[in-house]
């Protein structure tokens, strides 16, 4: 192993490492699992105490990235569970994006997501589809590249496949009485590339993004993905080693503070409706954002929420992390099952979110089992209820 | 493939065993020093049946075994290189919560805090909370090394509340001990019956003598309430006269002493105990006033109890000196080569300042960046239980040569005068063992009996592999 490689970089915090397996399972909730990687690969080489154990081996020359290496780090949703839960603060998702450069740079990322990697270089967009199309979702183009102080950075998934939920996002901040933009030549956010270990490539998107964000004089980016506002609020400063010119928020904080400051009501939802909600492991536990998704459900009348047991800090991820299906969809599928089986338990009929990857998973997931839990997205909801003062 | 492979994975399946490098690589340390031998193989059993296989397939072979539940020990359990790690991690689940006969059963691989999770959902509790010093223990592993848990000055040790095991042999024979043995009625309710104590035999064997595939322990409803104190004390040997006096008034249902180490912030003072007390409401506030008056006895100043419940509450050691986990765990890549034991509780009078003398004196400890993390003490009823925990730097091998030679050093001087290690796997076995004279001979005797190949953990607890 040369010298140069990133993990390099990490050493100290894999030295940290107690292994005290904290970062297996929730112990406190009963037999419940913390990470998905662990519970589907179950060697604990798929956990992050033996991935940990893995890089300190090739730290230490005893093991070389090889293909059974790059599957232990890539079969990973990066949902920061084992990071959340660490007993000693360890950021293990540091060490294994570390990790993710080094296979990359070994020509080692696996082959469907390389793959999507390359289009995403042609296309600036995940799904291969045109760029021209980005916009096809917005009728009313009134507002695109119209400088203002706020920006909505639509991403990729709302963009293409979940449109309702870039026209909802939309409308709501539209409603909300703000200014804002929307970018015609908004680009992918990078985080495929991050996921993928490219940090030159997303460096490229960052960069573009960041300039034409900048160039209509954006102060405060607004997202629905919580995938996107991660990736510009940790990854975009590190990747191009400067502070990012503009704060960001995301969309559920917007309209959490228009619940609070009594501007946003929302119509009657189904009376006694029992709806439970999925804490997106990037919105939760990657941005920190708990409360304000609470705050706008709670808002709702006629809606009861019921907390699935592990929900917050210990939510279980829904498997869409970081791109695993493309390679390891039969991890995806045994996470989001789990995952549905446990938002049935609660006996709610709806499963809320706030994340177009996990509304995505969900609706997918639920075919396969037959699940009768309806899934939508929170903004969806609000945006379809919405009583603006 | 090889043919042990092979046949394991026809036992097992072929998902559940594996040769991979990276895999096994993940199979052969604790949270002890050292980093231990590469394992060959790691096979995972689902069931009693598969590890009664793999068990007689070592025989047959003579390959041996190491037992795999957490590895949360921190002394060093001895993988050796090249051996088979069977991983009971499948073998988890909760076979049945008794409250009638105030049991619960679980195999081997099921998390000690997940069962005590279960059963508080019921308003029970097992006997003993912690299972030792990390909640994501096994409650097998937790036997098996008979691990000293929070609680210990009023519940004493894991193995007092084990009913009944299965326990595969090393020649794959399937046993069950207690009252669980008579095969017209097996229930497992009483240790003490049908002849002598095998369950004990087992308890603290660190998987040598066979392999823990069941355990039955006790469990009691959750104590009505739980009330703290902490103090201060300006003389080491008031507070352990204060714990004396605790002991001997049953007052605590877990005492510790803070005797080394960092102090807790914000307080003033030399020695420091922590009490916790669970019982109904009204013996509750009496045994309070009784660990009052203990510590006002021997001049000891009361704190804010605060960071006794946060510790309890929360399983994070470093509320007991007042600090965040985050501030005393975090950006230390440090490793502990423990020693700790059991000693008559006015022994810690001669035996900290001893200890502290003897870093003061050691110029190695300043040169390598050693730290004291603590000369802590769980206080059992009748004895204090020391842990002598010093941080190396894990990254320096000159430190990391200094730590092993600190805790010979420190197991020397304990354990020459009044120390008898808890938990002692392989790392400690080397220091007690030989000091044992014939009860270590009759272990060895029982090892060469029970296990004529040597197939399980051998070398652990100096019994079997070089040791004979």
């Amino acid at each position: 192993m040369t010298d140069d490689l990133p993990l390099r970089a990490v050493a100290q915090p894999i030295y940290e490492c107690l292994r005290c397996a904290f970062c297996f399972d929730l112990s406190w909730l009963g037999a419940a699992n913390l990470c998905p990687a662990y519970a589907y690969g179950a060697f604990e080489s798929y956990g992050a105490r033996g991935r940990i154990a893995i890089a300190r081996a090739l730290l230490e020359g005893e093991l070389e990235y090889d293909e059974s290496v790059a599957q232990r780090i890539f079969a990973c949703t990066e949902c920061r569970a084992c990071a959340e839960h660490c007993f000693k603060y360890i950021d293990t998702v540091r060490i294994f994006a570390a990790m993710r450069r080094d296979l990359a740079a070994c020509g080692l990322i696996p082959p469907a997501l390389a793959a999507v990697t390359d289009g995403l270089a042609e296309t600036h967009n995940l799904y291969g589809k045109p760029h021209e199309k980005r916009l096809s979702w917005l009728k009313d183009k009134s507002r695109v590249d119209h400088p203002a102080r706020m920006a909505f950075f639509v991403g990729c998934t709302p963009a293409y496949v979940r449109r309702t939920l870039a026209r909802d996002t939309y409308a709501v901040l539209a409603a909300s009485g703000l200014d804002f933009t929307v970018l015609s030549d908004e680009w992918c956010c990078g985080h495929p590339f991050m996921a993928a270990g490219q940090q030159e490539r997303a460096a490229e998107v960052m960069r573009h993004n960041v300039e034409a964000l900048k160039a209509l004089g954006v102060e405060r980016v607004v997202f629905e993905c919580p995938g996107c506002m991660r990736t510009f609020r940790e990854d975009v400063p590190e990747v191009l080693g400067e502070p990012l010119p503009f704060e960001v928020a995301h969309v559920t904080e917007e309209l959490a503070r228009q619940v609070e400051a009594g501007r946003l009501r929302f119509d009657v939802f189904q009376a006694g409706a029992v709806v439970t909600y999925h804490d997106p492991c990037t919105l939760g536990r990657g941005l920190g954002i708990y409360d304000a998704p609470r705050t706008i459900i709670n808002a709702i009348p006629g809606m009861r929420l019921a907390e699935m047991p592990r929900h917050g800090r210990d939510a279980y991820c829904c498997g869409a992390g970081s791109f695993v299906r493309y390679d390891y969809p039969d991890f995806t599928d045994q996470t989001g099952h789990e995952r549905l089986r446990e938002a049935e338990s609660t006996g709610a009929q709806y499963l809320l979110t706030a994340c177009p990857a996990c509304v995505t998973q969900f609706q997918y997931v639920r075919g396969q089992i037959n699940s009768p839990l309806q899934v939508m997205d929170l903004i969806t909801l609000a945006n379809r209820l919405a009583r603006w003062r | 493939m090889s043919e042990l492979l092979a046949r394991l994975q026809s036992i097992c399946g072929p998902e559940h065993v594996s040769d991979v490098l990276a895999d096994r690589l993940c199979y052969r340390r604790d949270c002890g020093p050292t980093p231990g031998g590469v394992p060959d193989i790691v096979v995972r059993p689902e069931s009693t049946a598969e590890v009664v296989e793999i068990v007689k397939l070592a025989n047959e072979v003579r390959k041996p075994i190491f037992l795999w539940g957490r590895a949360t020990t921190f002394v060093d359990f001895g993988v050796q290189e090249g051996c088979t790690v069977m991983a009971l991690d499948l073998m988890n689940r909760i076979l049945k919560i008794d409250l009638e006969n105030q049991i619960v059963t679980a195999e081997t691989g099921a998390i000690w805090h997940a069962v005590d999770s279960e059963l508080n959902k019921l308003g029970w509790e097992m006997a003993v909370p912690g299972g030792g010093g990390m909640f994501s223990c096994t409650v097998g592993g937790t036997v098996a090394y008979n691990a000293v848990p929070h609680g210990i000055t009023e519940y004493g040790v894991t193995g007092e509340h084990v009913v009944a095991l299965e326990v595969v042999l090393p020649d794959g024979t399937v046993i069950h001990t207690g009252s669980a043995a008579n095969t017209n009625a097996p229930l497992p309710i009483e240790r003490g019956a049908n002849g002598p104590d095998l369950t004990g035999l087992f308890i603290g064997s660190c998987g040598t003598l066979g392999v823990i595939t069941e355990v039955t322990l006790r469990i009691h409803r959750i104590p009505e309430c739980e009330r703290f104190l902490f103090y201060a004390f300006d003389r080491l040997d008031d507070a352990v006269d204060a714990a004396s006096a605790i002991q001997s008034q049953q007052a605590a249902t877990f005492l510790i002493g803070l005797f080394g180490g960092p102090k807790p912030d914000g307080v003033e003072g030399e020695a420091f105990l922590h009490a916790i007390i669970r019982d109904t409401t009204v013996e509750a506030e009496r045994r309070v006033r009784a660990v009052q008056v203990c510590c006002e006895t021997f001049q000891g100043r009361p704190q804010d109890p605060g960071p006794t419940r946060r510790y309890w509450t929360e399983h994070m050691y470093s509320w007991l000196r007042n600090t965040p986990a985050s501030a005393y765990y975090g950006g230390r890549p440090y490793y502990c080569p423990e020693v700790a034991g059991f000693m008559p509780t006015q022994a810690l009078k001669e035996a900290i300042p001893l200890l502290h003398k003897y870093v003061a004196e050691n110029e190695d400890f300043a040169r390598v960046g050693m730290r004291v993390k603590g000369f802590d003490v769980y206080f059992s009823p009748n004895a204090a239980f020391l842990w002598v925990d010093t941080l190396y730097p894990e990254m320096d091998s000159e430190a990391w040569q200094v730590g092993l030679g600190v805790r010979a050093e420190i197991a020397e001087m304990l354990f020459s005068r009044w120390m008898s290690p808890g938990g002692i796997v392989a790392g400690i076995a080397p220091y007690i063992m030989p000091r044992l004279g014939t009860t270590y001979a009759l272990l060895k005797t029982l090892k060469a009996a029970l296990d004529p190949n040597n197939v399980l953990n051998p070398g652990v607890l100096g019994l079997g592999g070089d040791n004979d």
